[in-house]
């Protein structure tokens, strides 16, 4: 690893960062005022506002940063593309159809988890078409059934905005599409955290056959990697992890993209060394990022979702400014 | 209208309970979380007394009193603002900010849960359990019964000829049975063809199933701003302008999002334009 104390920061700024996403909100709240406030013995609102709202928020924002670019970087990986992200198989926009439905006929009042639950369905439903669309094709023919797979789930999404019953159904599918922790419970973390582990346990597995497929595919067969095995790990990896943190927040954009863009100059571009220090900056930046929506006060509080495309979208532009300076 | 009176026993019961000896005193720093109650709340207490409105309060196209509400905070439906705004009392709606109610209830802060009110029987019973809670009866009996002295006197001047009425809301749905605005409308002397034809609460029509339903009078949910809108295009298809010349009337959709014992005077003032309409069809 070039730079050591890569990790050791990023921990450290995470663990800084996450005790200031306790302290602020629309109410400053100082630490001394939480500690008193925890040892009350009947519960009053500021000490209920620390501890089920802001957070499950900030344990959330850690676990699904953290997914997202660790998803990112094994994608990346496997495709040999900086552009691959975790929507790139179809299951973010199949984790939101899913979610989408579970609005649309208003399971969502029955219980809160029921978009979330639904979300995984579409999750793992598109993910499976992915895999089936695309199985014998190579890494080309999957992200292709990726695509197709996402502009699926999209338009029946547009559907559902056609067809909504009425106008405020219409408006909860736009407003939960543009992503938000806001308002999560320990429930939302405690339904992902399963998903997220055994997801992440999944992605963190290809390391190896990562870096022997830098070198390219047949150079990675001669090396013994079993390529559609891995192939398999990746998809459902994805499906478990990012499906399960979708179906909770809603699409959030340029976190997979940009964290293990960020870490891979620092730590050498052998795949399986960007694994964990993405994941790690991908908590980062979520956490930031949702420390910042927050902060920013303008009306209603801004979509992390949103904050994250409005924010990230510059990464692309200077990807298109880069390659045109390397390029020969 | 037994149900009705049943369900909001029930809440009010519910209510009651749940205030426990914050109903005896007298709120003095209320709060509103929902547009509805906001009205209310501004209906029945002296901007003294509000610690503050949604946000929404102060949209000239979302609230009839927004020129009040702008004398008072705003909130955002944020438990986080309750913690800062400190009142003493929380009016909420039944369907929005639930995870904020939750810990209202969880922290014993006195909540007073309102429904929405579709019918002038749920304006009435919904404007009797608010100002219970605000200790402010008088007031709400005041306001019910210059409701029902309004509604009385609509009811004795009822045209002898029903005006069948088709209507587009503000959001470009066709309001249906059991919405805010069939009632309003039957006190002006109207019938909602939508009523019929259309799903409960909301629908939608296309200009066909428009012309072939035949209303009198077509109604159109207007926004107080003016701002054009989408659905401007289907109200000024040709065809609508030929057929529905001088059979058009706009209402002002904030009168009708929320029931409030002023939506007796919309009915007065729709009733108005609905028979000018008329006369104006049936002229040369």
């Amino acid at each position: 690893m070039k730079c050591s104390w890569l990790m050791p920061v990023v921990v450290g700024m995470l663990g800084v960062m996450f005790v200031v996403s306790l302290l602020v909100g629309r109410v400053w709240l100082g630490p001394l005022q939480i500690l008193h406030e925890l040892t009350v013995p009947t519960p009053r609102l500021a000490a209920l506002i620390v501890t089920e709202l802001r957070l499950p928020r900030a344990v959330l924002a850690c676990i699904v940063g953290a997914t997202l670019g660790l998803s990112g970087a094994v994608l990346q990986g496997l495709t040999r593309n900086p552009l691959a992200e975790p929507g790139l198989l179809g299951v973010s926009a199949g984790a939101s159809l899913g979610a989408v439905i579970a609005i649309y006929f208003g399971m969502t009042s029955l219980t809160e988890l029921s978009g979330p639950l639904m979300g995984m369905v579409g999750a793992l439903a598109a993910s499976a078409l992915t895999f089936a669309l695309g199985r014998n094709g190579g890494t080309l023919a999957l992200i292709l059934a990726g695509t197709a797979v996402s502009g699926l789930a999209a338009a029946l999404i547009a559907v559902a905005l056609n067809l909504a019953p009425n106008p405020y159904a219409a408006y909860e599918i736009m407003t939960w599409l543009m992503g938000s922790l806001a308002d999560r419970s320990w429930n939302s973390v405690l339904l992902v955290l399963p998903f997220v582990v055994v997801g992440c346990a999944m992605l963190l597995h290809t390391s190896r056959g990562l870096d022997a497929l830098s070198l390219g595919e047949l150079q990675a067969q001669s090396l013994g990697i079993n390529l559609q095995q891995l192939r398999v790990l990746v998809v459902l990896g994805t499906a478990l992890a990012v499906g399960a943190t979708t179906s909770v927040t809603g699409a959030i954009g340029f976190i997979g993209l940009v964290a293990p863009h960020l870490v891979r100059p620092l730590v050498g571009h052998h795949p399986r060394r960007i694994l964990i220090p993405a994941a790690a900056l991908g908590a980062l930046l979520l956490l930031c990022a949702d420390i910042a929506t927050r902060l920013i006060r303008i009306g209603p509080e801004i979509k992390l979702g949103v904050f994250t495309s409005l924010v990230g979208s510059p990464f692309f532009f200077w990807l298109v400014i880069r390659l045109r300076r390397t390029s020969p | 209208m037994k149900v009705v009176r049943c369900v909001f026993g029930a809440a009010a019961v519910l209510v009651l309970s749940s205030l426990g000896d914050a109903s005896i005193a007298k709120p003095q720093h209320v709060m509103s979380l929902n547009l509805c109650s906001d009205e209310l709340l501004l209906d029945l207490v002296p901007s003294g007394r509000i610690a503050s409105v949604t946000y929404y309060a102060r949209s000239r196209s979302n609230a009839y009193r927004w020129s009040q509400a702008a004398a008072v905070p705003i909130n955002h439906g944020l438990a986080e603002e309750v913690l800062e705004q400190k009142p003493d009392l929380v009016l909420a709606g039944t369907y929005t900010t639930p995870t904020t109610r939750a810990l209202l209830r969880k922290a014993a802060i006195p909540l007073l849960e309102v429904p929405p009110a579709n019918s002038f029987a749920e304006i009435r019973a919904v404007t009797r359990m608010v100002a219970h809670a605000l200790d402010e009866e008088a007031r709400g009996e005041a306001l019910i019964a210059g409701m029902d002295a309004t509604l009385d006197a609509l009811a004795r001047t009822k045209p002898l000829k029903v005006i069948r009425v088709a209507s587009w809301n503000g959001a470009g749905t066709v309001p249906g049975k059991g919405s805010l605005f069939d009632a309003i409308l039957a006190a002006a002397g109207g019938m909602n063809v939508a009523s019929s034809t259309q799903g409960v609460r909301s629908g939608s029509f296309d200009i066909e199933e428009l012309l072939l339903a035949g209303p009198d009078v077509l109604a159109y949910g207007a926004d107080s701003n003016g701002m054009p809108v989408l659905r401007t295009d289907g109200e000024q298809h040709p065809l609508i302008l030929k057929v529905y010349a001088r059979r058009r009337v706009a209402y002002p959709e904030v009168l009708y999002s929320c029931g409030v014992p002023e939506s007796a005077d919309a009915a007065v003032a729709l009733r108005a334009k609905l028979i000018a309409a008329m006369h104006a069809g049936a002229g040369p």
